[in-house]
């Protein structure tokens, strides 16, 4: 085995191991208690501190450079957001409510903007938007047609089943759709994406009495892979060319 | 006002002048990923000095027949 496919197998195990803590620390923090939070912390920020330590030498100098550049958007992105909550916080006075939901947002702002950067600058803005696109879509899928078919009395109404099932494919269609047009029609599909962004920012923002921390980190988490897929496609010069 | 040095290369015509040499086949030879020689093709991404070096190497060629600056445009 030469140095480079050590390497690639060395790359692969690390994302995989860091991967596995944030999924891990996600579910249990989610389901168990919130101190599993720090799993998260381990596996999106251990690999860049050994890197950085020189003791992970598994990236070559483009992958670094993407990554060090994504690191330096995260800082610009996170101290602009911090700075902002920090302003609200002297409007608004003291925190009221779970001030860890305000950590949180910075943390997610933090980590959605340097992976969104990383694989933007690495994969380009149309596979990145596909990708992205693809991988929410999925999630939301699962969530949605669970819940149909869990909640579904198709032998009483089948009617009712079908149409259910299509409200399903309609909800999940802002994702797969796009997905699939990004590499055709990267313009178009940008234009398209910022659209649905404002969208659901009108919906979140009008839905429910949510605390202000609360609506800002689904707004985050829901509103990043739109937007930033939308502004990255409009700035597409040309249709993503074929591989050699 | 400032002259700005936009590199152009020629990676991806000499490569495919060698009809074996897939754009991962070049990578494992200098040591790279394959998304690496997918961005400096593209002009993405200018290589450090020792990895042109490398590609250069790699594809029988110098690195000044590979690499070149514009030196023409400039900013306002």
């Amino acid at each position: 085995m030469n140095e480079l496919s050590l390497r690639s197998l060395f790359t692969s195990r690390v994302a995989l191991i860091a991967g596995l803590l944030v999924v891990s620390g996600v579910v249990l923090y989610v389901l168990v208690s919130k101190p599993f939070l720090v799993l998260i912390g381990l596996g999106a920020f251990g690999p860049g501190i050994f890197r950085e330590l020189g003791w992970l030498r598994d990236q070559d100098e483009f992958q670094v450079q993407t990554t060090r550049r994504a690191g330096y958007h995260a800082y610009l992105t996170g101290g602009l957001v911090t700075v902002l909550v920090l302003s609200l916080m002297e409007v608004r006075g003291p925190l009221t409510g779970d001030a860890s939901e305000w950590i949180l947002l910075v943390l997610v702002v933090l980590w959605m903007t340097w992976l969104f950067s990383s694989v933007m600058a690495f994969w380009g803005a149309p596979r990145t938007a596909a990708r992205v696109l693809s991988t929410f879509g999925l999630f939301w899928a699962v969530f949605v047609f669970t819940d149909l078919i869990s909640s579904a009395d198709i032998g009483g109404d089948p009617m009712g089943f079908v149409l259910r099932i299509a409200a399903g494919c309609a909800a999940v269609a802002p994702f797969f759709v796009p997905a699939f047009t990004a590499a055709r029609w990267p313009r178009a599909t940008g234009a398209g994406l910022l659209v649905v962004a404002l969208a659901l920012a009108v919906l979140l923002a009008s839905g429910g009495n949510l605390p202000l921390a609360t609506q800002l980190l689904t707004m985050t988490l829901l509103l990043v892979p739109f937007a930033g897929s939308g502004i990255a496609l409009l700035k597409t010069d040309h249709p993503h060319p074929g591989r050699g | 006002m400032s002259p700005r040095h936009e590199v152009r290369n020629d990676v991806r015509r000499h490569r495919r002048q060698l009809p074996e040499l897939t754009q991962q086949a070049l990578a494992d030879r200098v040591g790279v990923t394959r998304q690496t020689i997918v961005s400096i093709e593209r002009g993405q991404y200018n290589p450090s000095v020792g990895l042109a070096l490398r590609i250069a190497s790699a594809l029988g060629v110098s690195v000044e027949v590979l690499f070149q600056v514009d030196e023409g445009q400039v900013d306002e």
